[in-house]
This record gives C-alpha cells, structure tokens and sequence, in this order.
C-alpha cells in the first residue's frame, strides 16, 4: 500500500511550549490511522499544521501524489482544502447552523460551482451550463445524504438537528470537496453508542468505497480499535508508540501514559 | 388575577414613576429662556406631570396585561399576527407593495409633500437593501456605509460638473467609483471582525466625510458642489422654457407644465434603482457567492476549511455593497443638486444600519417596512423638531421589544431539494 501523507521531523512551538516535538509517522492510502494521547497530548496542533491553520516550527509533511509530492507547508488558509484536498472537521461541530443542511453541503462545493457560475456572471444571467452543473451539486449532496439518512431533512437548518446527524452531516460535507486525505478531529465525542457504531459504518465506507486515506484523532477507544488500521500514540508532544490496533493495546508504553506506572 | 398582583404592580408604577420625575423633572421642567440681557429658567411643572403621568399609567397597563395568561396577552396576539401575514403571504405583499408604489403619484391625496417624504423612504431602501448584502449576508457590521453614498454622489456631482456628461453615463461611473472605495475599505480589515471591525468602518466613514471637507480644491469644502445638473428623461429637460433647439418634457408630451413632473420621475427612477438592488440580492443570494456570503457569516474558520476564500468573498460583498451606496448617492445629488458634506454625518450610516439591524438582518422585506416605520415615523413628527428623535429612538426601541430578531427574522434556504413547501 502506497503512501498518502509522510509528516517528518514536524516541531511546534508557541514560545518556550513545544507542542508537538520531531513527530514523524507515515499515513497510508485507503487507511485509516489514528492519533491518540492523553489530553494535551498535541493531536489537535497536528491537524492545525496539516491543514494550514498553524505554521510549524520546523519539519516537513508531504502530500503524495501518484509519483509526485507536494507539500503542505507551501499551503496556507484555504487553499490546503482548495488545492492540496485536505479536508478536516473540528473537535467543536463548525457547521452553518443557519443554512440549510443542502445549502452547507452546496458550500462545499463552492469552487466548482464558482466556476461554473463564471464567478455569478453566467449564473445572474441564469443560463443552462450554470443550473446544470447546480443540479449536478445538489445530486452530490443528495448522494451523501442518502447514505448518512438524512435526506428527508435536507431542507432544515443544519443546527436544528440532534447533535450525532450534526457529526456525520459535517463529515460528508468534508466529504463533498473530495478529499484525498480527511482529517477528523474527535468524531465520535458526545455520541452514544449505537451512533458511534453508525459512525464507524461510515468511515469504513469512506475508506473502501471512496479510496480516501483518513486521520483520525479520538478518545473513544470503541471507535479507534474497531476501526483503525494503523495507529500513532502522542504523549506530550512526543511519539511514544506506533503499531497496529492490537499491538497498541498490549504496549507498555502506552499503557503507561495513560494510566501511569506502577510504583 | 389576584389582589396581590395588583397591589405588586401598582407599587411597581409608583416606582418608575419615581424614576421619570428624576429624569423629566431638569430635563423638561426647567426650560431656559433667553430674554433681553440674559438667561432665565421658566418652570413648566404641568408637562412634567403629565409625562410622569403617563409613565406610570404606561407601567401599570404593562404589569397588568403580563399578569394575564399567555394567551390573552395584547402584544403577543398582535406581533403573532403581524409576523404570520408576512410570513405567509411574503410574496402577496411584495407584489401589492410594488403595485402600490407604481400608482403612489396618482392617488388623490398624493401632494408635493407626500411625493418628497415617499422618494426618501425609497432612497433608505436602496440603501439598506445595498447594506443588506454587507451586513445581513456576509455578516460584516459596517458603520461606515455612508462614505460609499458620499463616494457617489461626489463621482456624479464632479464628473456631471467638470465633463457634462448626461446622468445616465455617471450612474454606472459612480458605482464603479464607489465599489472601488468598497475594495479600498475591505483590504485593511479583512482579518477584523464584529466590534473590530464596526470601529474601522466607522473611522472610515469619518475619513471620507473630513476629505470632503478639508479638500477644497477638487469638493469645495464645507460650501459643497451646487449647479449638479438634473436628470432629464431620456434626453427631454424638465424646464418651463427649453433652450434653443431643445425641446422639453411638457411640450414634447403636450402637458401643462408643472414641477411635481420632475418630482414623479425622480420618483419612478428612485423606484426603479431600488428594485434593481433587490432583485439583483435577491438572484445572487442563491449563487455561489452569494452562499459563500452566507456561511462566512456563519462561520469562517469552517469556510476556510471548506477551501472558500474568504478574501474575495469578503471583498465582493463589500464592493457591490458599495456600488449600490454609490447607486444611491448619485440618485441623491441629482435629487438636490447640491450636496456638501452634511448630508454624510454617521448619523445616516446609524439610520441605515438601523433599518438593516431592525428589519430583520438579511431580509428583504424587513428592510422595506423598517424604512417605512423609521423614516415615516421620524418624517409624521416633524413638527416636533428636535424632539423627532425621540419617535425615532422609540420605534426602535418598539421593535427590539416586539422583534427582538427584527420585523421578519426568518430566512428561507436559497435552494431546495424537496421544493419549497410554503
């Protein structure tokens, strides 16, 4: 299996703190690789760095395509979702509360659709390529709404809906920029457990059907060993252990940070 | 409802009461006059009373009618009503709003005054309307719009001075001139926002007003641009008598000459011009961009992470903001034909806001019957003088209480994918 993201040498610091401490880890197409640690661990400045909200320190992380790299350093700001196709969601659900569940997917979409829309020219003027390539948008959104089931309430406000279809609503409208690396940050937080199974469901989904490499940060162990291939274990900034699901389970070190040795 | 309430609400109004001798008693009571050789304070207890009066009769009416049950109460049947006629019948309105204000010159009470009053509320929707795409969609609090309505109606006034050029050529160049001040404006703060933001827009608006000020050789200063040529239909001057080899408005169409013709179509142009805005909001709130406005509303870190750029989406709204102010003040010089910078205080960038903020952010409606209700309002107590402003300051303060969201707060999506069920 080829690789999809190699993050190397990667340092943060925000004055004396460093955050993230000469992390590297590879993660691989069709995978999906979780980082777990205790809280503070620096899984979310990861995320930040990958998707161009912080700028690291130091180190390197590279976007592999077919032969060639690109790295994501180079990008900032929108243009990691724009160009590079680094797709994330947020610990705390970032939706359009008061937009339509349709309308939040349809931004998704925006650049296409800006494109098309010959930057609202064409669109103000209403003509057929514009409103075809709409419909093409509203089609790929009601694809993804049928597989999360919720297409019956496309035409609600996305924040009138119960917090799980929140979670898995913001996950496929990541979704919709067709991403080839998507970084979830906590998915499974505040779901109960028939929805966390509904999650996993999901990303298995993602990963198979949509050949897309995902990161996955989270806490609840349900969802990282049912469904992790690979997983990379931070701890204070640090890797501390890298392995498969199981391996993970039975390391001492991880085991150690977080329950604390033995005196 | 019980004794005890009544006593509890009488006490209450007693209360405020107390509270209105305190502000009333020097701010009405003592009045100043000056006679001859100096200044001399004559008591007006009567009108102190009769406002004290009236606040804790008004204190009392209130306290009784939220001791009733829910149900029975007066606001909430009225505001409930209020807000399903306009939900329901959205459509229904705008269509006889239009058609009311295409016939508004040819009813039979329609004067002079009328006419003036009904240009202005016209000329307060446009420009909320254009502010609407700043605040409302793209959620960007600027109290500086005024500066783009100045922008235009100095573009229209020096270019239609200096080159002559017919008003149909400066409106566009106007707005053109105006969306490039909005750009101006919405580089340096495109990483502000809210509280931030609201304070540069509003030194900005200050700026261009001290500009035109203190510019004298290209704005005249304080003493303003007069002699801004009048618009003319299509070519026909409204004059009594034409110049040589002109032809004029009344004798082309063989009318009596009268001036309410000019006025009548400074009013369908106003009419027009602000229809052009809404319809325009209206068509882009459901284009890319438009959503795009929308969502970094919502939310701009999501928008980034979405790759939406939010540099240009902000810089777009800004700019057709502002060529719509610019619209609009091009329509105003050619209205007066003189402009100085007293017409652009922040007192107008406050009223536009007002009408946006009060109408229900976003909504168009909203903003057609804040104007109305504020500039109406404000315009039916003129003979208050400065008082007006106190009816001014009152129906906001109505509609915060009634509206705490606005006249029409509701949004409807851009799009569906069930269709529309209303």
């Amino acid at each position: 299996m080829s690789n999809l993201l190699s993050v190397e040498n990667l340092t943060m610091k925000f004055g004396g703190l460093t955050a993230i401490d000469d992390l590297s880890f590879d993660a691989k197409n069709n995978q999906i690789t979780s980082i777990i640690g205790p809280n503070g661990a620096g899984k979310t400045t990861v995320f930040n760095c990958l998707t161009g909200f912080y700028k690291p320190t130091n180190g390197q992380m590279f976007l592999h395509k077919e032969d060639s790299k690109i790295s994501l350093r180079k990008y900032t700001d929108f243009k990691i979702a724009y160009v590079a196709k680094v797709a994330r969601t947020f610990q705390n659900i970032r939706l359009f509360p008061a937009m339509s569940v349709l309308e939040n997917l349809l931004v998704a979409q925006h650049n296409e659709l800006m494109v098309a829309s010959g930057y609202s020219l064409f669109g103000l003027l209403n003509l057929k390529r514009y409103r075809d390539k709409e419909q093409l948008a509203v089609d790929k959104a009601k694809y993804w709404l049928d597989i999360i089931g919720l297409t019956h309430r496309a035409d609600d406000n996305a924040g009138d809906l119960p917090y799980g279809d929140q979670r898995k609503l913001e996950i496929v409208r990541a979704m919709c920029i067709e991403p080839r690396l998507l970084c979830l940050d906590e998915p499974a937080a505040g779901l109960n457990p028939k929805e966390s199974a509904e999650l996993n469901k999901l990303l298995k989904f993602i990963k198979t059907e949509k050949q897309t490499g995902i990161l996955l940060i989270e806490h609840d162990m349900s969802v990282v060993m049912g469904i992790s291939d690979h997983v990379v274990v931070l701890n204070y900034g640090k890797k501390i252990f890298e392995g498969t699901a199981d391996q993970t389970k039975n390391s001492k070190e991880v085991i150690e940070a977080y329950l604390g040795v033995d005196e | 409802m019980e004794k005890k309430d009544i006593i509890q609400s009488f006490k209450d109004s007693l209360f405020t009461g107390l509270i209105a001798l305190a502000l009333f008693g020097p701010i009405v009571g003592l009045r100043t006059v000056s006679k001859g050789e100096g200044l001399f304070i004559t008591p007006q207890w009567g009108v102190v009373f009769l406002l004290v009066g009236l606040c804790i009769l008004g204190r009392f009416l209130i306290n009784i009618n939220s001791a009733r049950r829910t149900e029975f109460k007066i606001f909430s049947i009225l505001s409930s009503k209020f807000s399903n006629v306009t939900e329901d019948k959205a459509k229904h309105f705008a269509i006889t709003g239009i058609l009311f204000a295409v016939v508004f010159p040819f009813l039979p009470f329609t004067d002079r005054y009328f006419m003036d009053v009904a240009i202005m509320i016209l000329t307060y929707i446009m420009l909320g309307w254009g502010l609407n795409i700043v605040v409302g969609l793209a959620g960007l609090l600027d109290l500086g719009y005024v500066a783009f309505y100045a922008v235009g109606a100095y573009s229209y006034a020096l270019i239609a001075t200096t080159f002559g050029w017919s008003f149909w050529i400066c409106l566009p160049l106007a707005g053109v001139f105006a969306a490039f001040f909005g750009i101006l404006l919405g580089f340096p703060v495109l990483r502000l926002r809210g509280d931030y933001l609201a304070i540069v827009t509003l030194g900005f608006g200050e700026i261009i007003r001290i500009i035109l000020i203190n510019w004298y050789e290209v704005t005249n200063g304080p003493d303003g641009i007069t002699g801004i040529p009048r618009p003319s239909f299509f070519g026909l001057p409204f004059k009594r008598s034409p110049d040589e080899g002109e032809t004029s408005f009344h004798l082309f169409f063989n009318l009596e000459y009268s001036t309410m013709h000019r006025i009548i179509f400074l009013y369908y142009l106003i009419l027009v011009l602000a229809l052009i805005t809404n319809y325009f909001t209206l068509k882009i709130r459901k284009l890319p961009v438009g959503r795009a406005w929308e969502a970094l509303r919502e939310d701009e870190i999501a928008c980034k992470s979405l790759g939406v750029n939010p540099t240009n989406t902000k810089l777009t709204a800004f700019a057709i903001g502002a060529m719509f102010g610019g619209f609009a003040g091009s329509f105003f010089a050619t209205r007066q034909a003189f402009i100085s910078p007293e017409s652009f205080t922040f007192i107008e960038s406050a009223i536009i806001v007002a009408i946006v903020v009060l109408g229900g952010m976003g909504s168009q409606t909203g903003v057609v019957l804040a104007s109305i209700f504020l500039i109406g309002i404000t315009e039916m107590f003129r003979d208050l003088e400065q008082y007006r402003m106190i009816a001014f300051g009152g129906a906001m303060v109505l509609i915060m209480v009634f509206k705490p969201k606005g006249i029409l707060a509701n949004r409807k999506p851009t799009i569906f994918m069930h269709g529309d069920k209303k």
